[in-house]
């Protein structure tokens, strides 16, 4: 037996003969003159940062603490004629209208066979709101009983209802998701033909910028929002222009280094080693001491040792020995003039040259014992003349594309890139449904309410999952399956933590590539 | 039965308050619990419409969400009760009929003074008469005109504190210990004692928001990450989450247990302190390559 504890007293409170009820019901005087109540909200002040013990502070947190008692002790009062009066049925776990229903049956509710219905979600948010009463066993249902029985895993969940009451107290439009009622993704193909085009769909994604909305200290939103913080890689709105500045850059140095380096011995009046050459300083110090290194000029007309000597054996690595250089052959080559022959002429010198020319002469052609390897010589040379190497083409490894065969640049990087990129709803087809990941909502704008149509709502404006802290993050395999379920609405995580609400989404795009079509 | 040195001396003390269970939450829905767990420095965070302006969410109403440590924190110090289940049949017609009938009275006063209000001084007393004997006639107060109240919390029993022994046994077992939870609660109970009001910080990626009086006028101090016992912590993890805190101009608080044997304390149990390692956020962005730890050992 409990010996009960009075706690508060009210005018109403029964006594039984073992004890006092508790209660918060209000007397008929307090309900009359809650009509005249205040519908404004007291805006708080500023916080303070460090507690001291001052009076002001103290006498700051009191009148905060009886401001916030005093709007957390008001109870629901409403005129019996505005309310729409409603039975929960448990076994269907379903609430029935009793009286017909409100402005708020443009957006919530469903009918059938004649009789008007509302989702226990939806009845829990009206009766927060103060539009309907709920009845059982005809007694109102207290918004204590409403939670309590309204939601369960067979219905909502409590965190289920976080959001959805989050949302709709914003003004959105919020209904459970179906997944059998959404088109299949052939279906989908037939009504909305996919865009191709990159900067096209870039293009459909942009939405206004959306201010935050679940900090509780921010100020109410004139419009409704939702706050979404995005994982992405990279963001890219439009199309960049980005100059390929690695070639033209590597140009200008490699300029600039031979100005330089052509500096050093063209100031040189060259000549033998043994000569003794002065030259100006240059703008840079080096190590090297340019006067005493001779660098022959092999070009220069003037009269010059057909033979260079050997360089230094402390320079040469190892005990190599180099001997002298005949440079005679080469000197033969340089400073050539082109000499223009008239077509008689020309036709006379290749003549000459045909019949000088001899094809055993050709130390490769010797080599080749017989006519199938002469035949192979010949088509190696060839393919070497018209760019196929055999080094290159014959081998296991071979180049990644014939620099014969035009391509396109885009697809040139294509061939070269070595991660494939890929789309979110690449492979999502194959997965199977999990039971803890499901999207639960489908929430449409709120600015839309006015021509709502429950029959034919249209697109939503984005889908709900909802998860919270405790749980894992969603990996990719729900993302994926997730929006595959989704189609083309953008799923967002509302994640619930002890009553603050944050909304994550992940959007699906391309890394740019340096291509211009 | 001992107090905890942490419940404040106050009349709140000797009251348990109960703790309805939905969708096995623990909620608190009458204003009485919610006054008292306040006075114990819990705050828990509100979750439904406000009253007064439901379509909102800046200032949200009852009822309350406890977090795990709040609720073990009360149901250790057997100040927290079940109250699911109990139905009161109350006599609802009777009373509505009753407040109907009061409340047409109430409305027909209102009306006669207003009527007087309006009355200049010019009319007489024999008019004044007329008109208000005419109001009685004519007047009728309909029922839809009636104001009806939307309980919050159920009306139901409450509990004295020599049931809490059974209450406290009646509880029913839902969560699992996990060393995780463990680390959580000991570090609850800590910056609790020691005067802290927390809340949940998963926004600011840790366990708790650290606040050094009443949240409604102190901003929070600091970022409280529970560390289990013998967890290693990759640096990168500790740096990114000192940048977070940085940002939002609170100190990332690392706390992790410590087992110690305090024999003068109480003889027969381990207690457990936490230790708590302080990174300044600010610091780590003014030298930019060396990290300073300052580190409180207690």
């Amino acid at each position: 037996m409990l010996l009960l504890w009075v706690v508060n007293m009210a005018d109403q409170n029964k006594t039984d003969t073992e004890g006092k009820l508790f209660s918060e019901i209000l007397s008929p005087s307090e309900l009359f003159a809650a009509r005249s109540r205040s519908h404004k909200i007291p805006v708080r002040g500023q916080k303070d940062f460090f507690p001291n013990d001052s009076d002001e502070q103290r006498q700051r947190l009191e009148q905060s603490l009886n401001e916030h008692w005093s709007l957390i002790s008001e109870e629901r009062v409403e005129r019996l004629g505005n309310l729409v009066k409603a039975i929960w049925i448990p076994s269907d776990q379903i609430v029935e209208l009793q009286s017909p229903a409100g402005k708020f049956w443009q957006t919530m509710g469903f009918s059938e066979n004649g009789k008007q219905y509302l989702l226990p979600e939806e009845a829990l948010y009206l009766m927060e709101c103060g539009n309907v009463q709920v009845f059982y066993r005809d007694l109102p249902l207290s918004i204590q009983d409403g939670y309590e029985r309204f939601l369960s895993s067979a219905t909502v969940s409590l965190q289920q209802y976080q959001v959805f009451g989050h949302l709709k107290r914003l003004g959105y439009v919020v209904h459970r998701f179906d997944p059998s009622s959404e088109p299949s993704s052939y279906a989908r193909q037939l009504n909305l033909p996919q865009s191709r085009d990159r900067a096209g769909r870039q293009l459909k994604r942009k939405r206004s910028p959306s201010p935050t909305a679940t900090c509780s200290y921010t100020e109410a939103p004139v419009e409704p929002t939702v706050e979404k913080m995005e994982e992405d890689k990279c963001s890219l709105e439009g199309d960049h222009v980005k100059k390929l500045a690695a070639s033209p850059d590597i140009q200008t140095a490699t300029t600039s280094g031979s100005d330089e380096g052509r500096s050093w011995w063209t100031t040189d009046d060259l000549g033998a080693s043994d000569k003794e050459l002065h030259h100006s300083p240059t703008s840079r110090s080096s190590r090297w001491d340019f006067s005493s290194i001779p660098f022959p000029d092999v070009g220069s007309s003037e009269r010059h040792p057909s033979c260079l000597a050997p360089p230094e054996p402390s320079l040469l690595p190892g005990d190599l020995t180099v001997g002298v250089c005949d440079i005679a052959s080469w000197r033969r080559k340089i400073n050539l003039r082109m000499v223009k022959m008239s077509s008689k002429e020309q036709k006379r010198e290749e003549d000459k040259r045909r019949r000088r020319w001899d094809v055993n002469k050709d130390r490769e052609v010797r080599r080749c014992r017989n006519w199938a390897e002469y035949h192979e010589l010949l088509a190696r040379r060839q393919r070497k003349r018209k760019g196929r190497p055999a080094h290159l083409w014959n081998r296991e490894v071979t180049p990644l594309h014939d620099p014969r065969q035009p391509i396109p640049t885009g697809e040139l990087l294509d061939k070269i890139s070595v991660i494939k990129s890929t789309h979110l709803l690449e492979g999502a087809s194959r997965l199977k449904g999990s039971e803890e990941w499901r999207i639960c909502f489908n929430v449409y704008q709120p600015d839309t309410v006015a021509d709502f149509k429950k029959s034919n709502p249209g697109k939503p404006y984005s889908r709900m999952c909802v998860c919270s802290f405790d749980g894992p993050v969603p990996d990719l395999r729900v993302i994926k399956l997730l929006a595959f379920q989704s189609g083309d609405i953008p799923v967002v995580f509302a994640v619930v933590d002890h009553g603050d609400i944050s909304f994550y989404t992940f959007k699906d795009f391309q890394l740019p590539t340096d291509v211009f079509p | 039965m001992e107090e905890s040195p942490s419940m404040d001396d106050h009349q709140d003390s000797s009251l348990v308050v109960g703790v309805g269970l939905c969708d096995s939450a623990p909620l608190l829905w009458r204003l009485q619990d919610l006054k008292t767990v306040r006075s114990l420095g819990l705050v828990g965070a509100l979750l439904g419409s406000l009253p007064r302006t439901p379509r909102q969410n800046q200032r949200l109403g009852r009822p309350l969400l406890l977090l795990p440590e709040e609720e073990k924190l009360l149901r250790d110090e057997e100040a927290a009760g079940d109250v699911g289940g109990v139905e009161l049949q109350r006599r609802f017609e009777e009373d509505q009929q009753r407040s109907f009938e009061e409340q047409s009275v109430l409305a027909l006063e209102d009306r006669k003074s207003a009527l007087l209000r309006a009355m200049t001084s010019s009319h007489t007393d024999e008019a004044l008469r007329r008109r208000l004997e005419a109001l009685d006639h004519s007047f009728t107060f309909p029922q839809s005109a009636m104001a009806v109240q939307l309980s919050t919390a159920r009306a139901g029993l409450s509990y004295c504190p020599e049931a809490r022994a059974h209450l406290q046994a009646n509880w029913p077992i839902r969560e699992q210990n996990s060393p995780r939870s463990d680390a959580r609660c000991q570090v609850f109970r800590d910056l609790r004692g020691r005067g802290f009001f927390l809340t949940s910080a998963g926004k600011f990626g840790g366990d708790f928001l650290v606040y050094p009086g009443d949240p409604l006028r102190f901003h929070a101090h600091f970022i409280a990450v529970c560390l289990m016992l013998d967890e290693s912590v990759c640096l990168l993890d500790v740096l990114a989450v000192a940048r977070l805190g940085s940002n939002v101009k609170k100190t990332v608080l690392l706390s992790n247990q410590r087992l110690s044997d305090s024999a003068a304390a109480n003889a027969l149990s381990w207690s457990l302190c936490p230790t708590s390692l302080r990174l300044e956020g600010h610091e780590v962005k003014q030298t930019h390559q060396s990290l300073v730890f300052s580190v409180i050992i207690d």
